[in-house]
């Protein structure tokens, strides 16, 4: 299925060397496996059950959106990880798995199957969607069973489809929407299964996270019961720190946040499984050496690569073609195994050669280490030095017993003083080193208390000399006093709110546009006109809250250039191509412009003909009697040969 | 594109230049080569067409240089020979200018008479084009001399044409550099002097080779000439619509640019050779050509022939063998996967996907500076600039700028590039921060910042605090610091202060380590490497310099005076490293228990497990095992598991089960190597491997094995369990042995 499976396409050992990308791309093919497991049950239906927040869902209904988004953002930000949706508490009984002929719906009283666990398909996200928009379709299918399901049932039933659908994978979790703290009552042999149950999901690895609704009357007392299903991580040491998913009820809150909204808060913090990017010593002085895990917390979304599908049978549905590639002498066209493959650099015309071995000692620095070489303020750190998106560290007890206090007085030291540590850092073995700053990170809480940033370090790769570019040339004309201050009043009036950028506030313009036009077409639908933009500017209440300022600027940087130019000594028109005020359509430049002498003289000057794009040059070239055929180079020859004649 | 450059060296191999001096092990033109070697290299590393490059001898022992014939004939010129002509120097140039540069026997030639012939060469072939024109001289500084020179003329010329001269000298005395040679003959010392005079008095440079050679190590910047990754306007507000909108032109160009090291390409033998001839060629540079005449550098035996990737194209298929099946390519169509669906876009709809965008840098909004967080930057820097030839829009630049930094804001903006397709790029959100340096260089610095999906939510428990599983919050807690870690930590990151450990321009403290002097380390290993192997074929390849390492360790004055607050953050920290075989073992019978600790095996009774089914077997088998310390126990629970992977291969139709036996087999594997009983593993895996390659597992199932190898379930060896008899390398032969 996917590539990774390929047996082409990547051998027993992997071959890492200089791929710097290779470890993110490892990174996002770690496998996660959610299964929704939601009740039905009157109380979970019932609208009124949880007033007044749930804007007319029940429970169910509200869950069931939230699989619906969840499988939406699944397919554009972890297009291989499965998700499956099991009701339980139907009066219908559903079960398939494993892909045998004669599946057993009845295994599994009043469990219900709506989604195998597997990579989402199109279909299931309509047949979703029909099922939380089309409330006929919701009443078919949403009828509660007169006696409760079995929770050992439940639970047995999400082992085998994890055991079956999603064997290896190394993150399979199951999201249990309930309100009824308390299934089995009376019952104590059900009960006991149940939690036999859970070990087995235990056992297998997969990971039970309870989302309690809070039931219409009362709370939701997970002592009852669940304490007895869910697994806390560390589960040896009471002295543990609490799992941070310690569950609090979920339910619609007074200020109007509907409990879907609640909901997919809840979820959307545990959907990502929490994996390591490394594992690392920290050294934080000869000597002092604690155990630390990276991860990525923040990482650029991009749309799908396009891929090959096969459109070839009369009857049959397109499918993904999975190409593999033969390496193949390009004299003989003879294939080549990987032992006669050799490496060598381009060097003056020839290749330059290396044994594999040579090859593997040029780029060993040493092995993969962060270590603080000293510490400088933050002041030090320009907001230019950035090579890419940072890493986030935080301590880690398996190596070192004890790195997280220490950790925690490095980095609490830090954020104190604003101080950052410079450190040299190898993230994996073959990696290029790199100097990275260590920069504190304070943990940041929502409004309700909810983490929104953790606390740790975070680790900025930083340029080299070699990465950094000079000045490009330029025009400096310094704006006098009155017209900054002009300019500060305007940037007064459009301050975002709070004064910080939320990133949460902007979704990806384009990468929602790529998967509505993909969800369209795969469903048959029509594609939607216009996109929805959060990233354009708000044109009317910048003319609205600024205008008038922006006038005045424009005003005042008129006089203050008429001043400057006659301190200059040329009083003479200029190209004026800064526009305000008011709206004088501006002559839109266009290619093939003519350019003035003296501003190619000014070109010329500062040595920048060569920049001028060729339909310029040619332009200007032929006006002056210049041969205009030829490179570019030549072109450009011409042109500063005249100026170098005159 | 940097500036076309013309070089010319003059090497002077005169007889003396066979000696050696000042106690050193190598003749002095040898260990001038070094410097010539590295400049020559480092151009022909850069592989420019434009850079071209001339090599001239003095004092050989004839006379030939073509550049006209009243030049030929003046005796002046004598014993000057044109080595290697101006061209872009090759491998074979290389080559063949080794074999060149020889001591030769005699001291006649003047080194001011090359000088005065390179400025000819150089005018000759560089015209009135743009040239970073160079010549650098290298002698010993023994040989006659002119005393009619017109030194000043020289000079003056030079400096005219804009060429730099560069004389580096074997043993000239450079007080800067700290070296006086002992004994200095009364003519070299008066030789200096004139170089000297003619280097200085044309603003070239003067210097002594050992200075060169030590300054070698020091990676050249490279200078590369900046392209615009926009030229358009910054607004404020829309223009087509409001009257008081702000446009002020501007370019944008790169601030940081990773530069990649070198990478290498692959090649395999040529196929006319030998399996055995190929591979013992080791070190070697070889030649593109096969007909590449007499090649003396390196062993260039087979040849290469370059890899071609050949590609096709598979689809699953139930019913083909191995369920899948190669498809034509003709039959695909470009499209996309959404989840596991197969969308497929026609050629006409190409572009549907792409948001349809205005190319601009348009501001959004203001946000404080104080409040930003750094790990919001996203990509690497950009700087944007006033459009260099109008400057009311300059003006206009500047009072942004300015306006920015006073009321310490930056500003957020949508950015729309051009893309080479033709198509815009998708808009992405920049964080624009003004930057005013101490030169007055005004500009804005840019990174983009995170969408919402680029957030992924991850959860930390707090670093000051401990909430417990039972709802205390200690003052104490072992992943707490105390006050004395709080302390020692405080005192060592003081003590450890790189903000004035280093110098700055003036020779006062400054920035140890600033980014501008550290230099990467894999970029220039490479680059050395490549360079020493493409003069030197046969030889080993020299240490890592210096430089390169310097910045992986602290620096240790700076250590010594953190030592007592280090050691006594470490007393404090009492950081404990676990020992390997502990690492993540849970003991037996210590088994885990749900939230509430209820003991779930008493539930189970006082029944043991003693059946595993195949429906449930990891978690049985690892209940199985987690209640015995019985080897016997054990034994049988393997051979069970065993038998249910056995089934699943067995019974699998295609690749179906696999997944399910490699799970199995990963469990045993991890939970057998941890009860130390590696031996039961492997002599199940050695039974499996036998049984499938014999086709007693339901015919042909070399992708299970496939399968095996790729999540590298091999035998357990010395080193993952010290009780396996089975060596790594034993292991590992297992493994690949189809």
């Amino acid at each position: 299925m996917a590539s990774a499976d390929n047996p082409y396409l990547h051998d027993g050992d992997a071959d890492d060397e200089d791929d710097e990308d290779l470890d993110e791309t490892g990174y996002k093919t770690v496998k996660d496996a959610v299964i929704f497991a939601i009740e039905v049950s009157k109380s979970m239906l019932d609208p009124e059950n949880h007033r007044p927040m749930s804007k007319g869902d029940g429970a169910t209904l509200a869950a069931l959106k939230c699989a619906y988004r969840v499988m939406q953002q699944r397919i554009i930000s972890h297009p291989n990880d499965m998700v499956g949706i099991l009701l339980f508490g139907t009066e219908q009984s559903k079960f398939s798995s494993g892909g045998d002929a004669g599946s057993n719906d009845l295994a599994y009283p009043h469990c219900y199957l709506l989604t195998d666990l597997d990579v989402p398909e199109a279909r299931d996200v309509k047949q979703l969607r029909d099922l939380v928009e089309d409330p006929e379709e919701a009443s078919k299918l949403l009828v509660p069973s007169k006696e409760p399901a079995s929770m050992a049932n439940v639970l047995f039933c999400v082992n085998q489809t994890f055991t079956t659908k999603a064997p290896n994978f190394s993150s399979r979790r199951v999201f249990l929407v309930t309100d009824n703290d308390n299934p089995h009552p009376n019952d104590k042999n059900l009960r006991s299964s149940a939690i036999v149950r859970a070990k087995d999901l235990y056992d297998l690895g997969v990971i039970v996270d309870l989302f309690p609704i809070l039931p219409g009357s009362g709370y939701f007392d997970q002592s009852t019961f669940y304490d007895d299903i869910v697994y806390s991580t560390n589960p040896a040491d009471p002295e543990a720190t609490a799992p941070l998913s310690s569950s609090s009820n979920i339910s619609g809150r007074a200020d109007g946040i509907s409990l879907l909204e609640s909901l997919m808060s809840s979820i959307n913090s545990k959907i990502t499984p929490k994996r390591a990017l490394f594992s690392l010593p920290f050294e934080i002085g000869p000597g002092l050496r604690i155990g630390v895990k990276g991860y990525i917390p923040i990482k650029r979304q991009e749309p799908a690569k396009s891929c090959y599908v096969w459109v070839g049978g009369e009857n049959e549905k397109p499918q993904i073609a999975f190409g593999s590639t033969t390496q193949m002498a390009e004299d003989t066209a003879r294939v080549v195994t990987k032992e006669e493959i050799r490496k060598a650099f381009n060097f003056g015309g020839e290749q330059v050669l290396f044994t594999p071995e040579e090859l593997a000692a040029i780029r060993n620095f040493g092995d993969p280490v962060i270590r603080i070489m000293g510490f400088k303020p933050l002041s030090m750190l320009p907001i230019w030095a950035n090579t890419r998106a940072p890493y986030f560290m935080y301590p880690s007890e398996t190596d070192f017993i004890g790195s997280t206090r220490v950790f925690s007085a490095l980095q609490q030291k830090l954020l104190k003083d604003n101080k950052m540590g410079l450190a040299w850092f190898i993230p994996r073995r073959n990696a290029t080193p790199t100097l990275a700053a260590l920069v504190p990170g304070a943990e940041k809480k929502g409004e309700s208390g909810e983490q929104v940033v953790p606390p740790g370090i975070w680790i900025h790769p930083l340029p080299f000399a070699d990465d950094i570019r000079q000045n490009p040339e330029t025009t400096v004309v310094h704006a006098p006093g009155d017209l900054v201050a002009l300019m500060r009043k305007v940037i007064g009036q459009l301050q975002l709110p709070k004064g910080v950028y939320d990133p949460l506030n902007y979704p990806n313009p384009a990468l929602q546009w790529f998967y509505r036009i993909l969800q369209a077409i795969a469903l048959d639908e029509d594609t939607p006109e216009t996109a929805e933009d959060k990233t354009t500017p708000k044109y009317r209440q910048i003319d609205k809250r600024s205008g008038d300022f922006t006038k005045d600027w424009g005003e005042q940087l008129e006089e203050d250039f008429q001043v400057w130019q006659k301190r200059q000594g040329r009083g003479g028109k200029r190209s004026v191509d800064v526009e305000d005020g008011p709206p004088k359509k501006r002559a839109v430049k266009v290619k093939g412009e003519t350019m003035e002498d003296d501003e190619m003289k000014t070109h010329f000057e500062r040595n920048t003909i060569s920049k001028l794009t060729v339909p310029v040059l040619k332009e200007w070239a032929s006006g002056h009697s210049i041969p205009i055929h030829g490179k570019k180079a030549d072109i450009v020859e011409g042109v500063q040969r005249y100026f170098e004649k005159k | 594109m940097a500036d076309k450059e013309a070089t010319v060296f003059i090497v002077d191999v005169g007889r003396s230049m066979g000696e050696k001096s000042n106690g050193r092990e190598e003749t002095n033109l040898d260990w001038c080569m070094h410097y010539i070697w590295e400049k020559i290299t480092t151009t022909v590393l850069k592989g420019r067409k434009s850079d071209i490059m001339l090599v001239m001898g003095l004092r050989t022992d004839e006379t030939n240089h073509n550049v006209s014939a009243r030049i030929s004939e003046d005796p002046s010129y004598s014993n000057l020979t044109v080595f290697q002509p101006f061209s872009q120097f090759l491998m074979p140039t290389l080559r063949d200018l080794r074999e060149k540069i020889k001591p030769s026997n005699t001291n006649e030639g003047d080194a001011i008479w090359a000088v005065v012939l390179a400025i000819q060469m150089i005018l000759l072939q560089c015209k009135k084009l743009k040239y970073i024109k160079k010549i650098i001289l290298v002698t010993d500084g023994t040989g006659e001399l002119d005393p009619d020179h017109d030194l000043e003329n020289i000079a003056k010329k030079l400096k005219e044409e804009k060429i730099q001269l560069v004389i580096v000298g074997v043993d000239f005395d450079s007080p800067e550099y700290g070296f006086e040679e002992k004994n200095k003959s009364p003519k070299k010392l008066e030789n200096e002097e004139t170089l000297k005079q003619l280097a200085e008095d044309s603003d070239g440079a003067f210097g002594t080779m050992a200075e060169a050679i030590a300054e070698m190590v020091t990676p050249e910047g490279k200078i590369t000439r900046p392209i615009s990754s926009y030229k358009g306007e910054l607004t404020l507000g829309d223009a087509d619509k409001y009257d008081s909108a702000m446009r002020i032109p501007v370019e944008r160009y790169p601030r940081v640019m990773i530069a990649r090291p070198a990478t290498a390409t692959k090649f395999t033998v040529r196929s006319n050779v030998g399996p055995g001839e190929g591979s013992t060629q080791s070190s070697a540079t070889v030649p593109q050509e096969d007909a590449d005449g007499d090649v003396e550098m390196g062993d260039a035996g087979g040849g290469l022939a370059a890899i071609k990737n050949a590609r096709t194209y598979q689809i699953e298929d139930k019913n083909a063998a191995g369920g899948k099946r190669d498809v034509e390519s003709g039959d695909l169509a470009k499209g996309y996967s959404y989840g596991r669906t197969a969308v497929f876009i026609n050629e006409s709809e190409r572009n549907i996907t792409d948001l349809e965008t205005q190319i601009g840098l348009e501001i959004v909004g203001f946000v404080d500076a104080s409040k930003f967080d750094r790990y919001m930057e996203l990509s690497r820097a950009s700087m944007i600039i006033p459009s260099k030839t109008n400057e009311k829009g300059a003006m206009a630049f500047s009072s942004f700028v300015h306006a920015l930094w006073e009321s310490d804001t930056y500003a957020i903006a949508r950015f729309v590039a051009k893309s080479t397709g033709g198509r815009n790029k998708p808009p992405v959100l920049l964080l624009v921060a003004p930057s005013i340096d101490s030169n007055e260089f005004e500009c804005l610095v840019d990174v983009e910042l995170p969408y919402a999906e680029d957030i992924r939510q991850y959860k930390f428990p707090p670093l000051d605090k401990v909430v417990t599983v039972s709802g205390k919050n200690p003052a104490q807690h072992r992943f707490l610091p105390n006050d004395d870690l709080l302390q020692s930590m405080s005192d060592y990151v003081d003590r450890m202060d790189l903000s004035t450990f280093g110098e700055n321009d003036e020779g006062g403290p400054g920035e140890y380590a600033p980014m501008g002097e550290v230099y990467s380390p894999v970029l220039h290993r490479i680059n050395q490497v490549i360079k020493w192997r493409a003069v030197h074929p046969n030889e080993e390849i020299p240490p890592v310099p210096e430089i390169l390492t310097k910045y992986s360790q602290p620096p240790e004055d700076l250590l010594a005076q953190a030592k007592s607050s280090l050691e006594k953050a470490i007393k404090a920290g009492g950081v404990k490293r676990v020992p390997p075989k502990q690492k993540g073992r849970k003991r037996a019978h210590d088994t885990e228990k749900p939230l509430s600790g209820i003991d779930v095996d008493a539930l189970l009774g006082s029944s043991k497990r003693t059946k595993i089914s195949a429906e449930n077997a990891v978690p049985e088998f690892k209940q199985m095992l987690a209640t015995t310390e019985d080897v016997k126990t054990i034994r049988e629970a393997t051979k069970q598991m065993a038998e249910i992977v056995k089934n699943f291969v067995r019974h699998s139709l295609g690749d179906r089960d696999y997944g399910r036996a490699v799970e199995a087999l990963n469990v045993m594997r991890s939970e057998l190597t941890e009860l130390e009983e590696p031996g039961l593993y492997n002599e199940m895996l050695r039974d499996l491997k036998k049984r499938m390659f014999a086709g007693e597992l339901g015919g042909e199932r070399k992708e299970m094995w496939w399968k095996i190898r790729a999540n590298r379930l091999g035998l357990i060896d010395k080193k993952l369990s010290l009780v396996s008899d089975v060596s790594e390398q034993d292991a590992k032969a297992f493994l690949s042995a189809k």
